[in-house]
């Protein structure tokens, strides 16, 4: 190798010197030396140790940095930046509402701005780091001398640079000289060549264009024309061996991808097309009806002009009264079922009663006249456009099957939305039987109230109270 | 290990003997002064409800104000025997010291027992009759937790855990006065760990109960950190300006050095930035969930006069200390540490004051006389407690093994 270049050469052409390094056993003796050094005036001087010398930079004399000032200052910059730019957007440039929050800065920039204040702090300390102590430097004219590797292992190098201002070749070597050190090395420019070798050029050069290849085929394909089929990487996965929703077939006969569903199966939740509970009428006796099956399917939609359907006469003979004719013909006779699913108990009227005050009485008002306070309100806006909602005490209301009452509330009618995700079909049938106790209460007779509770009508001097309070004494008859 | 040193130089000065009565007498005219000054301002005519309230909302503040040095205190040992720490050796006793003023500050909270169980709901709303409590939340809940008698039960509970915690480290540590046995190090160290965790939990419950509970509907679950982050910060404040009285008095000089007092003004600087971080997450999340049983609290300190107070904790409690303790220059100057410390300590003293009289009534100048005499009181009477609890105690654990460690480490140059 070349080590023993430099100390030929400088007889011959004296190569550049940058300064004398001393070397010590320990750092007990590289701080005394440097302390020497500090006190002669030197400043340009540093210390290589295997480990953090706690001392060091006193007895070496530097200055605190000014990196903590610039940090502050990124600081203060990245706090501005971060309420500046939320002013901006937020509170300037497009004002948004978000949360009904109000505009510009609030206590939730704040996080933005600690974030921001931190990232300018933290990248400026790393960088700030960086620049100050003047790296990336790929080389320090102090490795020329092989005996410096041990700085890293077990030997300890004080360093005075030449730039120093005081610097004088012979008496820093006389002072260093002073301090009993190891060794004593003038540190000499690095005289090996420092131009790349020539393959490592040509291997960087070759990267280079290669790595120009994709970026031309993009170039060519956007400027380019072609008429051959794209491409496809993963054929397999562009082309799948299935097939698809409405899509043929050869595999069955009738050709449909979609395959219908086998005589008899109940999927889940297509129990709730089969059971009277879930639909208020009896599925199984619609065929027993005398209307044609598209007049009965588009009986059991919602109907969509809004306008609420006419009367519905009782199907079945058992309904109290059944002679009405029908207004129209093409009202279908449905299967309603006439007997509440549910019993009719104290719990099932007590829950009947807080959804209807819930969900119904804001329309229909809580004794049911359809003077709820969405009506009083509406009413007062609009002047008389508004459509009341119906009372649940006219005639085509009382006397509808129950199962009608049941599907209105799962299907909605005219203006009124469907409830049924609101409520299960258990709260939806007890309402039904609330209605029923409200339509009941309002034609009752002595007779209906239980002898030990007639005394409560004697105390309340009051008349009928609309408010269906009275209603849980009252026998609830669904037949 | 022998050292030789002037046992006179760790002791508490004489002079600062000689008048710990007088302290603990002005103290005590202070405190009485300050709360007439309070109660004769707040009563109207013959009505002394309003009057009670500020009276008593006074004085908890003044109390919790000394008492969270003493958590901090007891917090800060525990903490250095669990990081096996050797900076601090040499000012540890000092914090030992006042963390053994908590049985004397213990009797300083049974005024408030006894007007609970006098039936008095001047100062905690659900000591009162149900009846009276009709737009409180809690009134309709079984309030079996908040009972004068649970109440007590856990106050009692509290007292025992940080006194047996205080007195056992403080036992072993004058033990290791006498013997330098380096056995009591490693046994407290052992145990600063589980310790560490009953006292999180007891002083969370305890800023719940004492603190928090003076508003009972409101509850904020951050607020034990909280409180705990405003007593950290007061304890390092109440360090600084300690250790720099007793050397200006000829004591410690050399035991605590200019390191120390970086050490400690970087730990105040933290904990500036700890309780701002804190205050700050339970004022976003309240204000965004924007929940009418949460921003009440806010309310209530936004109104009444209490607005420029409450906006000025920020400034006073962190861009103020914030800024002025950022510089290491003024960390490492005993005498501008000091001032800086001087300042947090009102700060914490300001807090304190947001944290309570605002549910008092509304800021008025005299009551507010008062109750800033009466935190003067209560910090004499803490110095004259501090002092006697002191005499003849060394002020240094000279036979700590990390003692060495201590007197000879310093901060890198930045």
């Amino acid at each position: 190798m070349s080590e023993h270049k430099p100390r030929k050469s400088i007889e011959k052409k004296m190569p550049k010197a940058f300064g004398w390094m001393a070397e010590y056993q320990d750092e007990n003796n590289l701080l005394a030396a440097a302390r020497k050094v500090r006190d002669s005036g030197y400043t340009k001087t540093d210390a290589f140790t295997p480990f953090p010398v706690h001392g060091i930079d006193e007895a070496l004399g530097i200055k605190p940095t000014i990196l903590p000032f610039i940090v502050l200052c990124a600081g203060f910059t990245g706090l501005a930046t971060a309420l500046l730019m939320q002013w901006w957007t937020n509170g300037f440039d497009y004002k948004y509402i978000i949360s009904g929050k109000p505009f510009g800065i609030t206590p939730a920039s704040i996080p933005i701005a600690f974030e921001l204040t931190v990232l300018f702090s933290a990248f400026t300390a790393f960088l700030g780091m960086i620049a100050l102590n003047s790296l990336p430097k790929f080389s320090n004219p102090v490795f020329t001398n092989p005996r410096f590797d041990r700085a890293t292992n077990d030997r300890f190098f004080l360093f005075v640079e030449a730039t120093d201002k005081y610097y004088n070749r012979e008496s820093v070597k006389e002072l260093l000289g002073g301090t009993h050190p190891d060794s004593l090395d003038e540190v000499l420019e690095d005289t090996t060549p420092s131009t790349l070798p020539q393959p490592i050029i040509l291997a960087l050069l070759l990267l280079v264009v290669a790595g120009l290849i994709p970026g031309m085929i993009i170039l060519n394909m956007r400027a380019g024309f072609s008429t051959a089929p794209r491409f496809h990487v993963f054929f397999d996965m562009d082309f799948q061996p299935k097939k698809k929703a409405q899509q043929q077939t050869t595999i069955f006969v009738d050709g449909r991808t979609m395959r219908p569903q086998v005589a008899g199966t109940i999927a889940r939740g297509q129990l709730e097309e089969q059971d009277p509970f879930y639909l208020g009428y009896d599925p199984s006796k619609l065929t027993m009806s005398n209307d044609s099956p598209s007049v009965l399917f588009v009986s059991l939609q919602t109907p969509a002009d809004g306008k609420p359907p006419i009367a519905v006469p009782p199907a079945t003979k058992d309904e109290k009264t059944g002679g009405q004719p029908p207004a129209t013909p093409v009202v279908p006779v449905l299967p309603w079922i006439v007997k509440l699913p549910i019993e009719a108990n104290e719990d099932n009227m007590k829950v009947g009663k807080l959804k209807f005050e819930t969900y119904c009485s804001a329309c229909h008002g809580y004794g049911g006249y359809g003077d709820g306070l969405v009506h009083k309100r509406a009413d007062a806006l609009a002047q008389g456009y508004w459509l009341p909602p119906t009372s649940l005490h006219i005639d085509r209301v009382s006397k509808q099957p129950v199962g009608q009452i049941f599907n209105t509330i799962t299907k909605g009618q005219g203006k009124m939305a469907s409830y049924a995700s609101s409520l299960t079909p258990k709260e939806r049938w007890s309402i039904v039987l609330y209605v029923r106790a409200l339509q009941r209460s309002r034609n009752a007779n002595i007779d209906d109230v239980p002898v030990e509770s007639r005394f409560l009508l004697d105390e309340d001097p009051k008349p009928v109270d609309p408010k269906p309070e009275s209603t849980n004494s009252v026998e609830v008859t669904s037949k | 290990m022998n050292l030789n040193y002037d046992k006179a130089s760790i002791e508490i000065p004489e002079s600062w003997r000689a008048k710990a009565p007088i302290i603990l007498s002005a103290g005590l005219i202070f405190l009485v002064v300050g709360m007439a000054c309070c109660f004769m301002a707040t009563s109207k005519g013959g009505d002394y409800t309003q009057a009670l309230k500020y009276l008593t909302h006074s004085y908890l503040a003044n109390f919790f104000y000394v008492f969270s040095f003493t958590l901090g205190a007891l917090f800060f040992i525990l903490v250095q025997f669990l990081t096996r720490a050797g900076w601090s050796s040499s000012i540890r006793r000092l914090a030992e010291i006042l963390m053994m003023t908590i049985p004397y500050l213990a009797l300083l909270f049974v005024p408030i027992l006894v007007m609970l169980f006098a039936g008095s709901s001047a100062l905690y709303g659900w000591n009162a009759d149900p009846k009276d409590m009709e737009n409180s939340v809690i009134a309709s809940k079984a309030t079996f937790f908040l009972s004068k008698e649970f109440f007590t039960i856990r106050t009692i509970a509290y007292f025992t855990i940080w006194i047996l915690t205080a007195s056992w480290f403080f036992r072993l540590s004058r033990q290791q006065d006498e013997s330098g046995d380096t056995e009591l190090s490693s046994l407290r160290q052992k145990w600063s760990g589980p310790l560490i965790m009953v006292f999180a939990l007891s002083v969370s419950f305890a800023a719940f109960d004492w603190l928090m509970s003076i508003d009972a509907d409101w509850y904020s679950t951050i607020f034990g950190v909280y409180v705990f982050s405003g007593s950290m910060m007061g304890f390092f404040a109440l360090m600084i300006i300690l250790c720099m009285l007793l050397q200006n008095a000829g004591k410690v000089q050399k035991l605590v050095t200019v390191e120390h007092f970086h050490d400690m003004g970087k730990f105040l600087f933290g904990f500036v930035m700890f309780w701002s971080y804190i205050a700050f997450s339970q004022l976003v999340l309240i204000w965004y969930a924007n929940i009418p049983e949460e921003t009440f609290w806010y309310q209530v300190r936004l109104e009444g006069g209490w607005k420029a107070f409450s906006y000025g904790i920020i400034l006073v409690h962190f861009i103020i200390p914030f800024l002025f303790l950022m510089s290491r220059h003024i960390r490492r100057s005993r005498t501008l540490l000091a001032t800086g410390a001087a300042w947090v300590l009102f700060a914490h003293w300001y807090d304190m004051t947001f944290l309570v009289m605002p549910n008092a009534g509304s800021a008025e100048f005299f009551p507010m006389v008062g109750h800033l005499l009466g935190g003067v009181g209560m910090l004499c009477i803490f110095s004259a407690i501090f002092i006697q609890r002191a005499t003849g105690v060394p002020l240094v654990a000279m036979r700590d093994p990390r003692l060495p460690e201590a007197l000879s480490y310093a901060n890198p140059i930045l």
